[in-house]
Parts: structure tokens; C-alpha cells; sequence
């Protein structure tokens, strides 16, 4: 099968590859980029642990083409973290325990993110309602869910 | 995943000339949320995968002269943020908020939503009791087709092989701005409906004028509830109307049994769902 050379930004480093036309975004970034912190858990977009920020929204990477990002930009997990600084928000899951077997973490670090800038004071309904998507089978969504307005409460008061 | 070719057209006369040469070898894909996990299971093979996303003609949501234009393309949190839908047609964005989860709503798209025909797609049911229809384009022609007549069969409508939705319409008036959409999934997130319900209904001095009311996961495509619309046109809305109106609901729907209800519960729910969003219009 013929190949793609794609070209994207991820985690602020321009990447050139050749993609398979049924290359999935998950393996590429796993298996080629070697960045593990995106997991695939059901590959059919139902448990939400491929989480990628796809130009700055929460999109699930099990169900995009490699193929499909050419030109666009990509945070994983690894990009949030500055300078050997955790990310806040990284900081407030590891504070409130938000992270047990650690298999969501990333995902639900990277949707917290795009849910704080969208609606950067959001109530608990409306943080639950946005996460939705995003499972954690150790069921620790009430840690996850503090985290996230701590976060977001500790933002406002700065 | 089996393989396929990938192919990114920039307009929408190059797609529809692939459409046209290549036939049932094709495969329109946008989003993907559907077409990936379907290729996976191998319910379906396509050779090739024409990704329409770059085409932005297909893309926005506009108003024409005395229509609302929503492009094909469009994403379900796209339709949420419009403040357009939100004036003209709140039915879609309560739709919309039911749809999957945000993370699939960022790449499923509403064009996406209606060619997969699912009995249950959740935008078709508000967009029924808007009154839309659909813009199909084909190399050889352009022709509109009524939402209602669009369906045939689960997975089924009425597109040909060459051809592709170019646009989903609707009128701005009184009638589509008053409307309530209730779905009923096993939890809330990526819930494939039980049964959903939506109404469109205009009223003056007590008496319904106007009511348009659709249904999902109760046939084997969305369907009108043309019997119960006729029963209440111009009567005068009271409790004992309502009754009757949910019964008849619960006699017009054709739903089966299978994993997420029985045709039992289906039948029941959505004359109650049907009540629900009845009296929130009208209380």
C-alpha cells in the first residue's frame, strides 16, 4: 500500500512521516514517536484513554486517520509539562490523588485542559458533563473531579 | 484494519468525479467515528476513503434569504456553539448536547450522523420535526429530497453511489424555534438511544396550530408520528387531550427487542418521553 509523507506539529515539534493510508494517530504517536502516554483502550472511541489535543481539541486518536493530520498541531501528555515543570493541572491530580492504576490519567489531564479553556470557571455539573467521555474503570471520579476545580478555583484566585 | 487508499479532495467537483468513476469502491468519510470502528468489525471494506474535510464549502452553518444552511460537514460541537441554532432551532443544540461525548462530537459531523441512517441517529429526529431537507449533489445532478423521505432502512437511505449531501436546510419561523428533544440512553455518555423524542408545536389561544413530532429507536429508521400530529391538530390542548396523544404515540411506533430495550418498554417510554416534552412546551 502506498505510503503518505505527512508533516504535523506535535508537542511544538514539526514531524515529518510516512504514514499507511489505515494508519491510526494512537500507533503513529505510540509506535513511530515513541510517546506512550496516550493509551489504546477500546479503539472504537468508547473509553476516551487516546485522548489528543487535535489543534487545541480534546479528539479521540483511536478513530483519526494518521493520514487526516497532516499541517495540523498535536499535544499529547508529554508536551504539557514546561521546562522540567509539571503542567497545574498535572500538579492538581497528583495533590488530590487523582490517579490510581494511571491508565486515564493522561487522557483526563489532556480534557481537563480543553474543558478550563473553554470554560475556564466551570461548575461541577458542568466539569462532570464535560468528562464524560473520558472513563476511569479504578472509579476515582470524584478525586478527578476535585482536582479539575481546584485547578480551576486555585486559576481564578491568582 | 484492512487496508485502503486514502484520498483528500480540496473541492467538491473532484469528489464527486471520484464518486462517479469509482462508485461502491468509495467511502465519503469526515469524522470517522462511525466509518473506523465499522471498517474494524469488518461490517464494512471499502477500497477507497475520499475524506471530504478539507472541502470548506460543505462546512458552516449560514442563513440564506428565508433558509437556515448547515454544510455537511459541520461538527456536532460546532452546531452547540452556534448561536444561529440557538436562536432559530434549540432542538438541535439540545440534540446536539445528548450526542455521544465531546471528545466524538468534535470530529462527528451532522452529514456524517444522517448518511450512516442509523434508526437512532440523534440529529435526524429534531431535524425531522424541523422540517428539513436535504441538498444531494451527484456529477449528473442536484436534486433535494424531504428528511422524511430520506430514509429507506437501517444504514440505508436514499443516495446513490455517486452521490453525496451537499447541504441540510431549513426554514426560520415560529414554529422550529419552539420545540424540546428528549432522549433516553442507558447512561449518559455514548448511550445509543433506548428510544428519543421530538416536538415542534405552535399554539394559539389554547389551541395546538401547529405540531410536528418525530421519533428514534422506535422503527427501523427515524420516523414522523404523522397519526399522532393529525389526532392533535387544532384541539385545544388539556390534560385528558395529552392522554389520549400518549397513547397514541405508544400506538404508532414500530420498535423491536433488542439488547438495549424490548418493543414493550420502547412502545411505553416514548409516549412518556412524548408527554414530557409536550408539557415542557406547553407549561
Amino acid at each position: 500500500m502506498k505510503k503518505l509523507e505527512i508533516e504535523f506539529t506535535i508537542n511544538g515539534k514539526k514531524r515529518s512521516l510516512s504514514v499507511k493510508p489505515n494508519d491510526l494517530l494512537i500507533n503513529i504517536i505510540r509506535n513511530d514517536l515513541f510517546l506512550t502516554g496516550s493509551k489504546y483502550g477500546c479503539g472504537i472511541g468508547e473509553c476516551g484513554a487516546c485522548t489528543v489535543l487535535l489543534n487545541g481539541e480534546p479528539v479521540l486518536s483511536c478513530l483519526t486517520l494518521a493520514a487526516t493530520v497532516d499541517g495540523k498541531e498535536i499535544t499529547t501528555i508529554e508536551g504539557l509539562a514546561k521546562g522540567g515543570k509539571l503542567h497545574p493541572m498535572q500538579i492538581a491530580f497528583l495533590k488530590n490523588a487523582a490517579v490510581q492504576c494511571g491508565f486515564c490519567t493522561p487522557s483526563m489531564i489532556l480534557t481537563a485542559t480543553a474543558l478550563l479553556k473553554e470554560n475556564p470557571n466551570p461548575t461541577e455539573d458542568e466539569i462532570r458533563d464535560y468528562m464524560r467521555g473520558n472513563i476511569c474503570r479504578c472509579t476515582g471520579y470524584v478525586q478527578i473531579v476535585k482536582a479539575i476545580e481546584e485547578y480551576a478555583h486555585g486559576e481564578k484566585t491568582n | 484494519m484492512d487496508q485502503f487508499k486514502y484520498i483528500s479532495p480540496k473541492t467538491k467537483e473532484e469528489t464527486l468525479k471520484i464518486l462517479k468513476e469509482k462508485r461502491v469502491n468509495a467511502c465519503i468519510v469526515a469524522g470517522c467515528t462511525n466509518v473506523l470502528p465499522d471498517i474494524k468489525i469488518k461490517k464494512i471494506s471499502p477500497k477507497i476513503l475520499v475524506d471530504i474535510t478539507a472541502i470548506q464549502e460543505l462546512r458552516g452553518i449560514d442563513k440564506k434569504k428565508d433558509k437556515i444552511c448547515i454544510g455537511p460537514l459541520t461538527t456536532i460541537a460546532e452546531l452547540i456553539n452556534s448561536e444561529l441554532i440557538l436562536k432559530e432551532s434549540k432542538i438541535l443544540i439540545q440534540a446536539a448536547e445528548e450526542f455521544a461525548d465531546p471528545l466524538v462530537r468534535n470530529n462527528a459531523t451532522i452529514g456524517g450522523n444522517l448518511v450512516t441512517a442509523s434508526p437512532a441517529a440523534d440529529m435526524a429526529v429534531p431535524l425531522l420535526t424541523l422540517d428539513a431537507f436535504i441538498k444531494i449533489e451527484s456529477a449528473r445532478e442536484k436534486r433535494e429530497v424531504k428528511l422524511k423521505e430520506f430514509f429507506l432502512g437501517p444504514g440505508k437511505t436514499v443516495l446513490q453511489d455517486d452521490e453525496m449531501i451537499v447541504g441540510i436546510e431549513f426554514e426560520p419561523s415560529d414554529i422550529n424555534k419552539k420545540g424540546y428533544f428528549i432522549k433516553l440512553g442507558q447512561r449518559k455518555a455514548m448511550a445509543i438511544a433506548i428510544a428519543s423524542v421530538a416536538v415542534n408545536l405552535e399554539v394559539k389561544q389554547n389551541k395546538i396550530s401547529q405540531i410536528r413530532v418525530a421519533a428514534g429507536s422506535v422503527a427501523p429508521i427515524p420516523i414522523r408520528l404523522t397519526g399522532v400530529e393529525k389526532f392533535l391538530a387544532n384541539k385545544a390542548i388539556s390534560n385528558k387531550l395529552v392522554e389520549k396523544a400518549v397513547n397514541r404515540v405508544r400506538e404508532e411506533v414500530e420498535p423491536i427487542s433488542d439488547i438495549r430495550a424490548s418493543e414493550e418498554y420502547r412502545r411505553y417510554i416514548s409516549g412518556t418521553l412524548f408527554k414530557r416534552a409536550f408539557n415542557k412546551l406547553t407549561n
